[in-house]
């Protein structure tokens, strides 16, 4: 019995370990023991693993997939259409955004609406002295239920929900959140807006919505 | 009894694998995992005389086990082997630092006999924007250059040695050649070196052989994310910007603003000419 707490043990190790990984096999090694029944004529049997360790290939397809860029921005129910373009950062960390607020920004380091997991981030300036007030200004109004939809480079719509939309204080957005990699496949989009401080020439809060696939 | 067990770890392996673990777990354990990289030769691998990996083939990877700090002794087996007392390879002692991740190499050495190594993985943060690729020469073959798009930005690399490079996040078409040369005796292949992400890139087999071959091992999870997302500079979706009060009055301190924010269009346009 302390034989067989102990390997249990190893294997909720094993199957925490996995947890952390893509695609990798759960199957409990247990059912092995069955062969231990099995093997009672053979004088010296061969033995079984203690842990059922997952094993993948080595191929290039084991790579992180190359991502398969968002192109093009929709949520219908507000009259919003916005073209999508990669986007890396400013010199300053952070995300970069393309200069008119009618143009989205996909950040190109994180996920994408086909990544196994994650959050695909999309943004845009909300305005411009230059280029006036842009489509995201009537972001806050997407608020839960709201579809939005996402097409890529492979010409595919994906279709999202929104699950919450809020305005946060610049210094408590929980950045990585926002770009995390794990969990459910997400869509976060993100603009400015709240107060502005007009010596400064910046918005006190970012609009954050978050979105999940439909159906 | 035992079924409840395992039924309730898998449905704890569920949860986990639902609630984005983070991919490197216990801070007081060791990541372990082990590279098959000797051809032709299924084999089994005793860690501390137990049995752990089951007709392990070549070119598979298995892990990461998550192991407490300590030394292993490991020992590769035939796959009919009954126990570890006639390893083809070692036995070889692993010492393990918690915190650390590392993969144990089975694979031939530069003169051809079956030997194994033990690589410490860079695991350490990377820069928002930034891969590492990791290049492993564990073949029987002499030294050799990793060329990229062509040009050599590994030389003289040569078995059982590692090239560690932060790169900006994107693909690679990368090929390995013997040193000094370009002329490819791996690849070309393309090598996404991701952001957040060490994609570590094995040159295995054996050159006389003609089994010489890329295996890739990846470590994502090294990410680092924008500070911000600056999204406007303008004011005019402001919920407290001075228009607000329905055009009832046009104040001076309105009229000065709005003659200020004129003269900065006037400046940016005039800006953007001069670039153009």
């Amino acid at each position: 019995m302390r034989a067989a707490t102990r390997r249990v043990g190893i294997l909720v190790a094993a199957l925490a370990v996995c947890g952390g990984m893509v695609g990798c096999s759960t199957t409990a090694s247990v059912v092995k023991g069955a062969t231990l029944f099995t093997a009672v004529a053979t004088p010296k049997p061969q033995p079984t693993a203690a842990v059922q360790v997952p094993i993948r290939g080595t191929g290039l397809d084991q790579q992180v997939p190359i991502a398969v860029a968002p192109v093009r921005f929709r949520i219908e129910s507000l009259g919003v259409d916005m073209t999508v373009a990669p986007v890396g950062l400013t010199s300053t960390g952070s995300m970069e955004l393309p200069p008119d607020p009618a143009n989205a920004g996909w950040y190109q380091y994180g996920s994408w609406p086909a990544s196994a997991a994650g959050a695909t981030v999309i943004a845009a300036h909300v305005d411009s002295l230059y280029y006036d007030i842009g489509p995201l200004a009537k972001l806050p109004q997407a608020t839960a239920g709201t579809e939005i939809i996402v097409t890529t480079a492979d010409g595919k719509d994906n279709r999202y929900v929104v699950q919450n939309e809020g305005m946060v204080t610049k210094p408590d957005v929980p950045w990585g959140q926002v770009f995390d990699r794990t969990g459910q496949p997400r869509l976060t989009i993100v603009t400015c807006g709240g107060e502005f401080d007009y010596t400064r020439r910046t918005y006190l809060d970012n609009v954050v919505v978050t979105a999940l696939p439909e159906g | 009894m035992r079924k409840t067990l395992v039924a309730g770890i898998a449905a704890g392996a569920l949860i986990a694998l639902a609630g984005a673990l983070p991919a490197h777990a216990a801070d007081g354990d060791a990541q372990l995992s082990v590279f098959h990289a000797v051809p032709g030769v299924t084999v089994d691998v005793y860690v501390n005389d137990k049995l752990t990996i089951d007709d392990f083939t070549p070119g598979s990877m298995a892990g990461p086990l998550d192991l407490a700090a300590g030394k292993y002794t490991v020992a590769i087996t035939k796959s009919d082997a009954t126990d570890a007392s006639a390893p083809i390879i070692g036995p070889i002692d692993l010492t393990l630092e918690a915190g650390k991740d590392y993969t144990a190499v089975a694979n031939l050495g530069a003169d051809g006999k079956p030997t194994a190594n033990l690589f410490t993985n860079d695991i350490s943060v990377l820069p928002a924007g930034q891969g590492r690729l990791t290049v492993r020469h564990v073949a029987a073959a002499p030294a050799v250059d990793v060329l990229a798009g062509g040009s050599p930005v590994i030389t003289g690399l040569t078995n059982p040695n590692e090239k560690v490079l932060n790169l900006p996040a994107g693909v690679v078409s990368a090929s390995v050649a013997a040193t000094g040369t370009t002329d490819p005796v791996i690849g070309p292949a393309d090598v996404n070196v991701a952001d957040g992400v060490n994609t570590i890139v094995y040159a295995w087999g054996s050159l006389t052989d003609k089994t010489l071959a890329l295996a890739i091992q990846t470590i994502p999870g090294l990410n680092s994310d924008p500070g911000s997302i600056p999204a406007g500079s303008a004011g005019l979706v402001a919920t407290n910007k001075p228009f607000d009060s329905a055009g009832l009055w046009v104040g001076a301190s309105v009229i000065a603003l709005l003659s200020a924010a004129a003269l900065t269009v006037f400046a940016v346009r005039r800006r953007a000419q001069a670039r153009r």
